[in-house]
């Protein structure tokens, strides 16, 4: 089984709704990364906000931070290795990953990018 | 006094700034420790002056008082609570991530909803059995946490996939990630608030509309979540005896015994007290022990001397400066209850009397003021936020939207999301957003406005339209976000309302320091309400009168840039001429 680790950027809620917009790809992440680990996925979720020493424990997390900023984020790795940035993954994407066989219908991918934030 | 009978273990006192809460927790304790309780009081108050009141320095540890036997106080500051718990989790970091990122994420540590969870995770402590609270018969709170906080302690899909894995995946409970306290902790004390026989609520409140609408609530918010033991105290209810003595006195008894009136039909069924307006500052045992003794005859304080006219600039002056540059946005900005929607609307009267085209928006939920001005002025337009509304259609707007593909379990954790007191700042701030285009033209004064704090995460979105600003710069289209109009005291123009008493003026003092975080500087500071702009005769106001002169002294000398005193009025100051008469001083008329 390989190991998803998402490095989240600096949120109070996970599903972002504190942001100044909704961000359709939270509120569907949350729940896919839900679905995913109820099919046996490993995933961990990590908030700059509130766990930034697994960010800075990474030397890929942390070069990556250096080079492109917390803008830049999430960034997806699988297995230690960088398998997607700047959006979160879809269904389909992790059940790849996790190697689950996919029998549930993927819904579509909902909007992408603007960073939500709340306190 | 009600609330004082057959005490239960905990007592929690909540109510607005300035009401009187800490006093009153203060007197309660002192009270019950005469009668041979041995009692813990414990203050979370910012501007804690319980240190102050018993004469000596208490701070963050269990304190004996020597002056009280039974007595032991001790005095959380929430912000320092806050910032213990950003340095533990920034600290490790800093200087290893860059330092954007860095400052990014203490932003994100420094809303109101760390802070609360830092208080509440110093209270957990106190609220189980340990050897540290046996010896306590009753542990006195001066504040209590938020219904919001409770439910998300209460959430069990919070809990499971947050403090057993530790990986985050609850909502806002995130500032509990660096806290290490046990979940049977947590829970432990989330079951003794929600237990009539360990924990009494006492909702703290004036003899005023609005005071009584936000008490009204948090009542029903605390009850829905299980905190069915509540009290009503009604505070500072000025003693009838006064209205004799002259008008203005007559005329706040009078507006008083109306608010009570009308109070909300969710507070009726509270059994409820009243404790009189005293002339003395609460500090020292003595003034405590009088608060809640409703059989202390007001003391004469003999003659008090006053100024006759207050030495301080009246609204009018300020908004001379305001109408100079012929339009902008000005905001008032402050606590509820201090009185924003009054003076909003005698600004904007004041502006548009003078010929002045002005546009008038207020969140006032009553609305009757703004109505009353609706065509009066030829130059004046009224317009309306209204915070629930804005935030309820926020609310369906993303659940219809956003939520439509989710499951129950998903749903009801992006409703608990949607509860948290953000979404009523994000929602305003867009209603907000809307309005404040039309400032170039004309003046825009509004009676709320975003947070520093809020600001703050939302110039995220500003950065980003900045960037299209300098890639569009050569094309010539002009673009400015909310945050960088708010920047520009050419543009827009703060103004801090408070009132001339130690809390509210501490509280007002939080608000510029969180905006200046966000290069906003206030650009004046409004002193409301005050007995000491109004020339009392009343003894009682007299001295009420004379404390004051030394918060407004403060704010003139140590916090505001520029300041205007307004005076409490006889009336309510609704209508055009009421709210003309707010701008100027009254003076004693022999």
């Amino acid at each position: 089984m390989k190991s998803i680790q998402v490095f989240a950027p600096a949120l109070c809620c996970n599903t972002g709704v504190c942001g100044v917009d909704v961000d359709q790809a939270l509120v569907s992440f949350s729940a896919d990364v839900d679905w995913a680990k109820q099919n046996g996925a490993q995933i961990e979720r990590f908030n700059l906000a509130q766990q930034p020493m697994a960010f800075a424990d990474s030397a890929t997390v942390k070069a990556f931070l250096e080079r492109s900023g917390a803008e830049a984020l999430p960034l997806i790795l699988v297995d230690g290795e960088v398998a997607l940035a700047g959006r979160y993954p879809n269904r389909t994407e992790l059940a790849r990953w996790a190697g689950i066989a996919e029998t549930v219908e993927v819904k579509p991918q909902g909007g992408c990018c603007s960073g939500s934030r709340c306190g | 006094m009600k609330f004082l009978d057959h005490p239960p273990r905990f007592l929690f006192f909540t109510g607005k700034g300035g009401v009187g809460k800490t006093s009153i927790a203060c007197a309660t304790a002192v009270l019950l420790a005469g009668e041979g309780r041995r009692m813990l009081l414990v203050s979370t108050d910012p501007a804690s002056n319980v240190g102050q009141v018993f004469g000596l320095n208490i701070g963050n540890q269990i304190t004996a008082i020597p002056a009280v036997p039974n007595l032991y106080a001790m005095e959380i500051d929430p912000q320092a609570a806050a910032q213990a718990y950003r340095d533990r989790i920034v600290g490790p970091v800093r200087g290893v991530l860059p330092e954007s990122v860095v400052k990014g994420i203490e932003e994100q540590l420094s809303g109101a909803c760390t802070t609360e969870i830092a208080a509440f995770d110093e209270f957990t402590a106190l609220m189980i059995d340990s050897a540290l609270t046996e010896r306590f018969d009753h542990i006195i709170f001066d504040t209590a946490p938020t219904g919001h906080t409770i439910r998300l302690l209460q959430l069990p899909g919070a809990w499971s996939g947050f403090l057993e894995e530790g990986k985050g995946d609850a909502s806002c409970l995130g500032p509990l990630a660096g806290l290490e306290k046990q979940r049977s902790q947590y829970k432990a004390a989330v079951d003794a608030l929600a237990d009539p026989l360990h924990t009494r609520l006492v909702l703290v409140a004036r003899a005023q509309h609005a005071t009584l609408r936000e008490a009204a609530r948090t009542h029903e918010e605390l009850a829905a979540i299980g905190l069915s033991q509540q009290y009503l105290v009604i505070n500072g209810v000025l003693p009838a005896g006064e209205a004799k003595q002259d008008a203005l006195a007559a005329a706040i008894c009078e507006r008083e015994q109306a608010a009570l009136s009308a109070i909300p039909e969710a507070l009726k069924p509270l059994p409820r007290d009243q404790v009189s307006l005293k002339p003395f500052n609460l500090v020292g045992l003595d003034a405590l022990r009088q608060l809640l003794d409703s059989d202390t005859a007001v003391t004469e304080s003999g003659n008090v001397e006053l100024p006759p006219t207050l030495n301080a600039p009246d609204l009018s002056t300020l908004v001379d400066d305001i109408a100079a540059d012929g339009h902008g946005l000005i905001m008032l900005m402050g606590k509820g209850g201090v009185g924003k929607t009054t003076l909003a609307a005698a600004v904007a009267v004041e502006l548009a009397s003078r010929g002045l085209p002005v546009h008038l928006t207020t969140s006032d939920p009553a609305a009757h003021l703004a109505e009353t001005l609706e065509g009066t002025l030829a130059n004046l337009t009224v317009g309306r936020i209204d915070p629930r509304v804005e935030t309820e259609r926020y609310r369906q707007h993303v659940l219809a939207t956003k939520g439509a593909q989710l499951d129950a379990q998903g749903r009801a954790l992006l409703e608990e999301d949607l509860r948290s007191p953000c979404t009523e700042e994000i929602a305003v701030f867009q209603a907000f957003s809307r309005i404040i285009r039309e400032a170039g033209k004309k003046f825009v004064v509004m009676d709320t406005a975003p947070t520093g704090h809020t600001l703050l995460l939302l110039d995220a979105t500003g950065a980003y339209h900045r960037e299209i600003v300098r890639q569009m710069g050569s094309t010539g289209v002009h673009y400015t976000t909310p945050m960088m109009q708010l920047q520009d005291p050419k543009q827009t123009k703060i103004l801090i309302v408070t009132l001339a008493e130690t809390t509210p003026v501490l509280e007002a003092a939080n608000l510029q320091a969180d905006l200046r975080r966000a290069s906003i500087e206030p650009w004046a500071w409004v002193v409301n309400n005050s007995i000491a702009a109004s020339a009392p005769r009343s003894p009682l106001l007299r001295q009420r009168a004379h404390n004051e002169l030394r918060e407004i002294e403060a704010v003139a000398t140590r916090h505001a840039k520029r300041f205007a005193v307004v005076s409490l009025l006889k009336n309510e100051p609704v209508g055009v001429d009421r709210l003309l008469e707010l701008a100027e001083h009254i003076t004693e008329v022999a």
